[in-house]
C-alpha cells in the first residue's frame, strides 16, 4: 500500500534522528567533553576543589613544602618556603590558576579514598574522606635552600640528581617568586613586568649555549666515530671552514690528545675533531644524549631542534664547542653528566616519587625508566677519566673535594650579549661510584664557569656527602 | 494471562528502576525513607495496575504503557533528585496524567467516529487559546506562553499541539478521500480543485498556528508544528509540487527568522560557539555541556553530580541532568525508550484500518519523536536550542497531562480493530 510505504518513510526519518543523537553523544563524550570540562567556567571544577582538602606535598625527608589549611568555608594553600619551589611545585591560586606540579598532579592532590576502598581496609578506623592524596617529592629541601643561597643575586640555576635512579634532588632557578596567593595578588603586576623574568623556569625551559661543557658530548662523538686517539698540534688558534676559532686567551698547548683537550678545554682540538666526525655521527650522538630533544619530565621542558643537515663546516665546528646554533637547557646538560656517570645510560628524571593517602596507601609510584642509552660503558669510562682530569688539574679545580674524586667540565659560553658570557659547570661524584650528578649555570655572568660555577657544585656535592645522599 | 507472563520482565525492570533510583536518593539523604517508599510504591503500583487493566480488558498495545511508566519513573527520580518537593508534585502529575490517559482512552474508543468532523472547532479553540494567552498570559523565560488561573499555571500551547494533530489528520484524510465516494462520480478536475482547496486550508491552519507561536516566541513548538504538517503533506498530499512549495516556504521563514530576528540570531550564535560568550548568550548551553561532559559514559551516579549548576534544569534541561548523573549511556537508554515509543506509535498507525485513526496516530508519533529530538538535540548542541519540554520527564503539568492524553488516543486506536474504513461523509 502506497500510504503505508510513505508512513514507513516518515517513521524511518524520525527514528534516524534518534540514532544520529546517539552517535553524536558518543562522539561528544569521546572527543569534545575532555576539553570542555576543564574550562574554568565549569563550576564543578571549583566545587570539587572547595569540598576536598588539597593534599600535602613533602620533600624526600618528609619536610612540608606545600599544604592546605581549612579557613572557614574556603581553604588556603600555604608554601612555607616562599620562593624556593615556585618553579617546581608551582602555585595553586583561585585567581591565577595552577602551574607545574600543582597542575600536573592536580588529579592526585584532589583524589579521595573511595567508599569501597575503605570497606576493604576495615582496620582503618579513622578515615578522612575529604582529604586529597599527598605527594612525596624526590627534592631535598636542605639542598634546595643551599642552592638558592649559593646563587644569591646571580641569575641562573642549579640542577642535581641521582644518575643511577633519575631522582631529582634539586631543581632551582633564580630569580624566583613567592607563590603564596596573597603575595601573588600583591606582586603579580610587578613580577610580570620585571626584566629578569622571575616567572621563567630557567632550569627546565631556559635555552642557552652550553659552551665548553658540550665538549663532553663532542668527545663521545669522537670516540664513537673512531677518533679516540686523535692528536693535533694546538697553536692557540685554527681555521675551520673559513672561520677562525681561538682558545681562551689564545693559549697554545702544543701536541694534545683528547684527555688533554678536555682538561684544558681546547677549542682548536674539538673544532678540528668535529670535521673528522662529520654531521651524521654528531647528530646521532646529540640525539642519544637528548640535548636537542624535549626531556619527558614531571615539569614542562623545552628543546631547540638542530638541523644538522643544513650545517656547513664552520657551523658544525661551532656546535662542537657548544656555541653557534646549539641551545640547551640546564636540565639537558645535567643529563649529559648523568649519562657519563651511569655507564652511558640516562635514566628518566622524575620529581614526584609517590602519591599516597594519609593512611600510607600509595596510588602512584614514579616509574624507573631508561630515557636513553647515550654511549657504551667503555666510552663512559674514558669520558669519566677525562672529566676527573679536568677537576684534578684542569679548568675545574675549584670543584675539588678532599677524599673523593669529582668528575667535571667547565664552560664559558658566548652569547648575544658581548662580554656577558654564561658560566657553566657539569659534573658528578664520586667518580668511581657516581651518586650525584650536577649542573650549575649562571646566565650573563661574564665570568668563567671554573671560577663561579665549580665552587657552587663543590658545595652542593659536599652537602650530599654530609647528608647521606652519597655513601 | 499468557501475554501478561510474557511481559513480566519489563515490569520487573520497572520495579527495579524505581526501587534502585529511590534507594540511591535515600542514601544521598534528600528526603525521608517513608517519602521515598511512598513515591516508589505509587509509581510501581499504578504502572502495574494500569498494565493489568490494559491487558485484561484488551485495550490494545500492551507495551505502550510500560514504556511510558519507565520514562515517567526516570522523570520522578530525576525531579526528586533535583528538588525533593518537586518529586511528589511530579508523582501527583503522573497520577493525574494516568487518569487523563484512561478517560481519553475510553472516550476516544467510544467516540472516535466523530472526531474527524470537528476540524473547525479544533482550529477555533486553538485560536481562542492563542488569543487568551496573548491577553491574559504572563511572561516566563522570555516567552509569553503561560496563563495563570486560580494559582494553576497552564501552558496552552501544549494543548494546542493535540488539537493541531487532530485538525491536520481530519483535513488530510478528507482531502485524500475526495472522489472515492461511491455515491456520485465527480469529474477529475473537480476533485483536483477540491483537493487543492483542502490542502490550502491545511496550509492556512498550519502557517497561522505557527505564526501565533512565533509571536509568542515558542520557536520549539513552532518547529514541531512544521514537522507534523510536512509529514502529513508528504504522506497525504498527493502533490509533489505542493510539498516542494511548502518546504520552500518553511525554509524562507527560517531564513527570514535567522536573518532579521535578533532573538533567533542569538540562539544560532550560541549554538555555533557557546563558549564565545559563555557568561551571556552561551551560558545555558555551556552549562549543559559541562554537565554532560562531567558525567561521561557512566555518569557520576544519582545524587553525586551537580545538576544545580544547569539553568532551568527541571524542565528544558532535564536531559543534561540525566546525562550527568546516569551517564551518557543512561541518556542513550532514555533515548532508546523514546525510540521504542515512537516505533510503537508508527506500528499502531500502520496496523490501523481506519483512515482517520491512522492519520492521528502518525501525527502523534511524529509529534512525540520530533519534540524529543528538538529538546535533546538542543541541550546537547546538536541543533540550535529551542525551549520545549521533554515528554514525561520535564517538570510541568500541562506537558504531562497533554502527553498522556496523546498517548491515551494512541492506546485507544491500537485497540480499535477491524472496522469498515474509507467511509465518506
Amino acid at each position: 500500500m502506497k500510504l503505508n510505504k510513505r508512513i514507513i518513510t516518515v517513521m524511518v526519518t524520525v527514528l534516524m534522528l534518534f540514532l544520529i543523537l546517539v552517535i553524536y553523544l558518543t562522539y561528544f563524550t569521546l572527543f569534545q567533553a575532555p576539553h570542555i570540562v576543564n574550562s574554568s567556567y565549569n563550576q564543578r571544577v571549583w566545587e570539587k576543589e572547595e569540598r576536598i582538602l588539597r593534599g600535602t606535598i613533602y620533600d624526600r625527608n618528609g619536610a612540608v613544602l606545600a599544604e592546605s589549611k581549612q579557613n572557614g568555608d574556603s581553604q588556603q594553600r600555604i608554601y612555607p618556603h616562599g620562593s624556593l619551589y615556585a618553579h617546581t611545585i608551582g602555585y595553586n591560586s583561585r585567581t591565577y590558576g595552577k602551574t607545574n606540579i600543582e597542575l600536573r598532579f592536580n588529579n592526585y592532590l584532589l583524589k579521595t579514598r573511595s567508599v569501597i576502598d575503605v570497606i576493604k581496609n576495615e582496620q582503618t578506623n579513622k578515615v578522612d574522606f575529604d582529604k586529597g592524596a599527598n605527594l612525596s617529592l624526590t627534592l631535598d629541601n636542605g639542598m634546595t635552600k643551599l642552592a638558592a643561597q649559593l646563587l644569591g643575586k646571580d641569575n641562573g640555576s642549579v640542577v642535581a640528581l641521582n644518575p643511577v635512579t633519575g631522582e631529582v634532588y634539586c631543581l632551582y632557578s633564580n630569580p624566583s617568586f613567592d607563590p603564596n596567593e596573597s603575595k601573588l595578588i600583591e606582586n603579580w603586576d610587578k613580577l610580570a613586568e620585571r626584566e629578569d623574568a622571575p616567572f621563567f623556569a630557567r632550569a627546565t625551559q631556559g635555552l642557552y649555549a652550553p659552551g665548553s661543557t658540550f665538549k663532553v658530548v663532542s668527545s663521545a662523538a669522537g670516540i664513537q666515530a673512531g677518533y679516540a686517539d686523535f692528536v693535533t698540534t694546538d697553536s692557540g688558534k685554527t681555521n675551520v671552514g673559513g672561520k677562525d676559532f681561538k682558545n681562551a686567551g689564545e693559549k697554545a698547548y702544543g701536541e694534545i690528545d683528547m684527555g688533554d683537550a678536555v682538561k684544558v678545554s681546547s677549542n682548536v682540538y674539538f673544532t678540528e675533531l668535529s670535521q673528522k666526525i662529520g654531521k651524521n655521527i654528531f647528530e646521532d650522538i646529540a640525539d642519544k644524549f637528548f640535548v636537542t630533544k624535549k626531556v619527558p619530565f614531571d615539569l614542562d621542558t623545552k628543546a631547540y631542534k638542530l638541523k644538522f643537515d643544513d650545517f656547513d663546516k664552520a657551523e658544525l665546528a661551532s656546535v662542537s664547542i657548544g656555541q653557534g646554533k646549539l641551545q640547551v637547557t640546564p636540565l639537558n646538560m645535567a643529563l649529559v653528566a648523568c649519562a657519563v656517570a651511569n655507564d652511558g645510560v640516562i635514566m628518566k628524571p622524575y620529581i614526584v616519587e609517590e602519591a599516597f593517602y594519609d593512611n600510607g596507601d600509595a596510588i602512584y609510584s614514579a616509574p624507573s625508566d631508561v630515557l636513553s642509552r647515550a654511549t657504551d660503558s667503555e666510552t663512559a669510562q674514558a669520558l669519566t677519566d677525562y672529566m676527573v682530569g679536568c677537576v684534578k688539574s684542569g679548568t675545574g679545580t675549584a670543584a675539588r673535594i678532599s677524599g673523593i674524586d669529582v668528575a667535571g667540565k667547565t664552560g664559558t659560553a658566548e652569547n648575544e650579549r658581548k662580554g656577558q658570557t654564561h658560566a657553566w659547570f657539569i659534573g658528578f661524584a664520586p667518580a668511581d661510584n657516581p651518586q650525584i650528578a650536577i649542573c650549575v649555570m649562571k646566565e650573563y655572568s661574564g665570568k668563567g664557569g671554573g671560577s663561579v660555577c665549580a665552587p657552587v657544585a663543590s658545595k652542593i656535592i659536599r652537602y650530599a656527602l654530609n647528608n647521606g645522599l652519597i655513601n | 494471562m499468557e501475554r501478561m507472563i510474557r511481559n513480566i520482565r519489563p515490569l520487573l525492570l520497572l520495579v527495579l528502576l524505581n526501587s534502585l533510583g529511590m534507594l540511591l536518593l535515600l542514601v544521598k539523604g534528600a528526603e525521608s525513607a517513608e517519602y521515598m517508599a511512598l513515591l516508589c510504591g505509587i509509581m510501581c503500583a499504578v504502572s502495574i495496575a494500569a498494565y493489568i487493566i490494559i491487558t485484561l480488558c484488551h485495550l490494545g498495545d500492551t507495551y505502550l504503557f510500560i514504556i511510558i511508566s519507565m520514562l515517567s519513573s526516570v522523570g520522578v527520580i530525576m525531579q526528586s533528585r533535583i528538588n525533593g518537593a518537586n518529586g511528589i508534585r511530579q508523582t501527583t502529575l503522573y497520577l493525574l496524567g494516568v487518569a487523563c490517559f484512561f478517560v481519553t482512552l475510553f472516550l476516544y474508543r467510544w467516540l472516535h467516529r466523530y472526531f474527524k468532523r470537528f476540524t473547525l472547532i479544533y482550529y477555533g479553540v486553538s485560536l481562542l487559546l492563542f488569543a487568551l494567552t496573548a491577553v491574559l498570559g504572563t511572561v516566563r523565560n522570555g516567552s509569553k506562553n503561560w496563563i495563570v488561573l486560580g494559582g494553576v499555571s497552564i501552558q496552552p500551547s501544549e494543548f494546542i499541539r493535540i488539537l493541531f494533530v487532530l485538525s491536520m489528520a481530519a483535513i488530510f484524510t478528507n482531502a485524500r478521500n475526495l472522489g472515492k465516494s461511491s455515491k456520485k462520480q465527480m469529474p477529475e478536475l473537480e476533485i483536483k480543485k477540491m483537493r487543492y482547496m483542502r490542502l490550502s486550508i491545511a496550509a492556512g491552519i498550519a502557517f497561522s498556528n505557527a505564526m501565533c507561536l512565533f509571536l509568542q516566541r515558542e520557536w520549539g513548538i513552532a518547529l514541531l508544528f512544521f514537522a507534523i504538517y510536512l509529514s502529513f503533506l508528504y504522506i497525504y498530499g498527493e502533490s509533489k509540487l505542493f510539498f516542494g512549495a511548502n518546504i520552500m516556504a518553511v525554509l524562507c521563514a527560517a531564513f527570514v527568522g535567522i536573518r532579521y530576528m535578533s532573538h533567533i540570531q542569538v540562539r544560532v550564535a550560541a549554538w555555533l560557539d557557546p563558549f564565545a560568550d559563555i557568561t551571556g548568550k552561551g551560558y545555558q548551553i555551556a552549562q549543559s555541556l559541562f554537565a554532560i561532559g562531567a558525567g561521561g559514559f557512566s555518569g557520576s551516579g544519582i545524587g553525586n553530580g551537580s545538576p544545580y549548576f544547569i539553568p532551568v534544569v527541571s524542565s528544558d534541561f532535564i536531559f543534561s541532568a540525566i546525562c550527568e548523573e546516569m551517564g551518557v549511556l543512561g541518556g542513550m537508554a532514555v533515548l532508546m525508550l523514546y525510540f521504542l515509543l515512537v516505533y510503537r506509535g508508527f506500528k499502531i498507525a500502520l496496523s490501523s484500518t481506519n483512515e482517520f485513526n491512522k492519520a492521528v496516530s502518525v501525527g502523534l508519533s511524529v509529534m512525540l519523536g520530533i519534540q524529543t529530538f528538538i529538546i535533546t538535540g538542543g541541550v546537547t548542541k546538536l541543533i540550535p536550542l529551542t525551549g520545549i519540554t521533554l515528554p514525561f520527564i520535564s517538570f510541568g503539568g500541562s506537558s504531562m497531562i497533554t502527553t498522556f492524553i496523546a498517548l491515551g488516543i494512541l492506546q485507544a486506536i491500537s485497540g480499535i480493530k477491524g472496522e469498515v474504513t474509507d467511509e465518506i461523509e
